[in-house]
């Protein structure tokens, strides 16, 4: 890792300042973290693909639950008071059970992929600070090149109202 | 409890008291991992473990036996296995149906009471799950019912009820699952975080599979949270419904109606609620969660059992209504008979705990009186258990054919399991409260951030 500014924030208000200042003066930010989610993360990546893995699972696993039941009432044909064998709306029944079950499982997986989930370990759980994020403050960490420019982002940092920050080479 | 108005600081989700995100965390933590389980914490284990121990006993005796044990006879074939599922899946359906409907219309106050209310779903359904499978009798051969390729060729039967109950209850459980971990996993880590022994330290880490609270991982567990809760509510009606469709899809008097779907889904909503009350009371008072269970809280919650009280109530009269002006003389054998038949007094108390004691939450005060709370959910959830058994009992002992009118009187076995189930019940409940938070962190933590502002 490359030296970095860390700082702590106690509120979100002070941390959306100096995410926003950090971006306006061109540093780079490696990092945030927060105890709850806040509307400028929705910056970060793009998370149609959750809606589209929670969609298609779900469609596939109810057309595979259909499919069975329609193949199984042919396999082993019941007559049921004279009822057509084919009777696709009970069908319906256990396909919609299904879809939101099968769905819910392709969500959870792609949660996993696109959130870097399962890793146990990161480097970011290196940096003390971020244990934090999981407790009361939220955390920012900007790339710093020189030590010049680990000056300045320390004093950005502290002046949008940092309660702790910190340079890590 | 001092009665709820909207307070002039602005803030009513959450006690002034509570002022940093640091604050959240320690108040649903603190019980956790500071301090030891009390006296009435290990009686109330040893307890419900001693009910529930009781009801295994019974479901032992009964599978050894059989169904003869129970009150069930020739007309009244369902009995208390019925009913008791019935009940208990509608429990299990409000926790689920409570935090996804209040997600999606973004109540922030959810953000108390949804943890427990899910957990609540997931030991609910495990216990209605039980019911079914007792009930076939030979409950070594439920798995005929999930569809594999057996060597006799026998695939399940897609028409039948029973087959969409066992397609219903597993989806919906293990559903359910999920969305309560996907829920929980930011507060693992919170766990994780702040656990002093190592062991305790792997197994929230394991569990919450690295999560750092980035902003890319809150981005994506957010949209996922959305988008479950969006499965999740047509998920609770279609179950719930299917529950209503086990009866309305017969061709019994008093079953064959086809308001019994969403009547269900809101009957099971009333009794769900009804528990979540009783619960957030225990919990408030025994893990001193007072700062962010607020009067304002069961305000909200007692306003929703008096709304689902009326719609219960008009699902009685349209029974009525519907006997009276269709003239079908078994339809009104029914409602004659639920009136002034064996069962009477039964279900008259069934009305004054449904329709009467709700309604007195439309006073003000005792929406926040703790005694009332305590005894109205008692009473709802007492009314919609008296609702399911009676459903069974009254329609199974008249039916058309006089030749099978049969009453129906329970056993101390049947009692056995249904106090098994509740102990059971109880007992994960206990252990889940020392395991996991009881309430959502990282949401009540928004939800106080949001308040601050508005108070500022």
């Amino acid at each position: 890792m490359s030296r970095l500014a860390i700082a702590l924030f106690d509120d979100e208000g002070p941390f959306v300042r100096a995410s926003t200042r950090a971006l306006a003066r061109d540093f780079r930010i490696l990092g945030q973290w927060g105890p709850y989610p806040l509307e400028i993360f929705e910056d970060h990546g793009d998370t149609r693909a959750i809606v589209w893995a929670v969609a298609i699972t779900g469609i596939l696993g109810a057309a595979a639950m259909f499919a069975l039941a329609t193949f199984s009432t042919y396999a082993y044909p019941f007559d049921s008071g004279g009822r057509p064998l084919f009777t696709w709306q009970t069908f319906l029944i256990p396909s919609t059970e299904f879809l939101a079950l099968t769905g819910a499982i392709g969500g959870v997986i792609a949660l996993f992929i696109k959130a870097g989930l399962t890793r146990l370990h990161h480097r970011a759980f290196d940096l003390a600070e971020v244990e934090r994020a999981s407790r009361d403050s939220f955390v920012l960490a900007l790339a710093c090149d020189t030590g010049d420019s680990a000056n300045a982002a320390v004093a950005l940092l502290a002046e949008a109202g940092a309660f702790h920050t910190r340079v890590v080479e | 409890m001092k009665p709820h108005t909207r307070p002039e600081h602005g803030r009513q989700w959450t006690l002034p008291s509570v002022r940093t995100l640091g604050d959240v965390t320690e108040i649903v933590l603190a019980p956790l991992m500071d301090r030891k389980a009390g006296r009435n914490y290990w009686f109330a284990f040893a307890a419900s473990l001693a009910i529930a121990a009781v009801g295994a006993t019974a479901i032992g005796w009964s599978i050894a036996v059989g169904p003869g044990l129970w009150g069930n006879n020739t007309s009244v074939v369902w009995g208390f296995p019925i009913a008791n599922y019935v009940w208990w899946i509608g429990i299990g359906n409000a926790g689920t149906l409570i935090s996804s409907l209040l997600l999606l219309t973004r109540q922030d106050w959810r953000a108390s009471i949804n943890r427990f209310a899910e957990a609540m779903t997931l030991f609910a359904v495990s216990m209605a799950g039980i019911f079914p499978i007792l009930h076939l009798g030979r409950q070594t051969y439920f798995y005929w019912m999930a569809p594999y390729p057996s060597t006799m060729t026998l695939w399940p039967q897609w028409r039948s009820a029973l087959v969409w109950d066992f397609w219903a209850i597993l989806c919906y459980l293990l559903f359910s699952v999920l969305f309560f971990y996907v829920g929980l996993i930011p507060d693992l880590a919170a766990l994780r975080d702040r656990s002093g022994k190592l062991g305790w330290r792997r197994f929230y880490g394991f569990f919450a599979m690295g999560w750092q609270g980035s902003a890319r991982q809150w981005r994506t567990q957010e949209r996922l949270h959305k988008a479950l809760a969006v499965l999740a509510v047509p998920l609770v009606c279609s179950v719930h419904s299917i529950v209503g469709l086990d009866f309305a899809a017969s061709m019994m008097p008093g079953w064959i109606e086809s308001v019994f779907p969403p009547y269900f889904v809101v009957g099971a909503l009333f009794s769900g609620f009804a528990m979540v009350v009783l619960i957030a009371l225990v919990l408030r008072w025994s893990m001193g969660l007072e700062g962010i269970i607020t009067s304002a809280h069961f305000d909200a919650m007692a306003k929703i059992l008096l709304a689902a009280a009326i719609i219960m109530s008009a699902s009685y009269a349209s029974e009525w209504f519907s006997a009276a002006w269709s003239g079908e003389a078994a339809d009104l054998a029914l409602v004659r008979f639920e009136f002034t038949g064996a069962y009477w007094p039964l279900y008259i108390a069934m009305l004054a705990c449904n329709v009467a004691a709700p309604q007195l939450f439309w006073v003000p005060r005792l929406r926040t009186s703790v005694r009332v709370l305590v005894g109205v959910s008692l009473a709802v959830l007492l009314g919609m258990w008296l609702e399911r058994i009676l459903i069974i009992m009254e329609t199974l002992s008249t039916g058309y054919d006089p030749g099978f009118f049969r009453l129906y009187s329970a056993t101390f076995v049947d009692f056995a399991i249904l106090a098994g189930t509740l102990g059971a019940f109880v007992w994960l409940f206990l252990v889940f409260a020392r395991v996991l938070p009881v309430c959502s962190m990282y949401e009540t933590r928004k939800l106080l951030a949001r308040e601050r502002e508005n108070d500022a």
